[in-house]
């Protein structure tokens, strides 16, 4: 009895978790569908062809050293859009035959980003503890 | 599928970003520059960026068939909540610009 309990317990935090980490995985998705082509624009497009924004003398570091708002940006997009790809593609992973590596899949896709969001974060807080970021 | 595997480019040009930024904060903002004009990382994010959109126009789809809205007798289609996201697309994309760049 007590141990049905416990196992009720159990699958109920299980299930809020995937809940928590779904409803993050649709944040990401949000994020990567209205913030990271405007970012890819700018960093890729826009600076090597010299074209708006960056036809004066702004360049990409203005994004992040000229305003905390941009820092706050490439921040938000960065880690939100490689939270959403790589839970997205993990799981894509498991649905083409590599369900039983599934476990593995996981602990990789969420060590890449975890360590990515928080090498990201240490840069930019280091910049703004610097006074780097205006 | 298509869907699920741009996802992959999403993530990949994320991961490209954080070692460009790597690059500067154990450089200086010059190699991050030149890291952006590399035309490898030009060609790869270019890529990256047709199937953001494409990630993106069907991510727009998906949220109107998953959650349409009820409008009086009617309910909105996927294809309306395509245009209007797209719509908000380019007015956030101005906004981010004018609030991260031009302001």
């Amino acid at each position: 009895m007590a141990r049905g309990a416990t196992m009720k317990v159990e699958t109920h935090k299980v299930a809020r978790l995937h809940a928590i980490l779904w409803g993050i995985f649709s944040l990401g998705g949000m994020i990567a569908a209205f913030l990271l082509p405007v970012m890819i624009y700018m960093t890729a497009i826009a600076y090597p062809f010299s074209l708006w924004p960056f036809n004066g003398t702004k360049d990409p570091s203005f994004l992040i050293a000229g305003h905390l708002l941009g820092a706050v940006f490439v921040f938000v997009t960065v880690a939100g859009s490689l939270y959403h790809g790589i839970f997205r593609f993990q799981s894509a992973l498991t649905e083409v035959g590599l369900l039983r590596y599934r476990r593995a899949l996981e602990a990789v896709g969420y060590f890449i980003i975890f360590v990515g969001i928080i090498v990201l974060g240490y840069y930019l807080l280091r910049w703004f503890l610097n006074g780097a970021i205006a | 599928m298509v869907r699920e595997w741009t996802s992959l480019f999403v993530a990949l040009y994320s991961l490209l970003m954080i070692y460009g930024l790597s690059l500067w904060a154990n450089g200086s903002s010059a190699d991050f520059l030149s890291f952006l004009k590399n035309p490898a990382v030009i060609g790869f994010s270019t890529v990256a960026l047709v199937f953001t959109m494409f990630h993106a126009v069907t991510w727009f789809y998906l949220l109107g068939a998953v959650s349409p809205i009820k409008i009086g007798r009617s309910t909105t289609k996927p294809w309306q909540a395509l245009v209007l996201n797209l719509i908000l697309l380019i007015i956030i994309s101005y906004l981010a610009i004018w609030l991260v760049v031009l302001r």
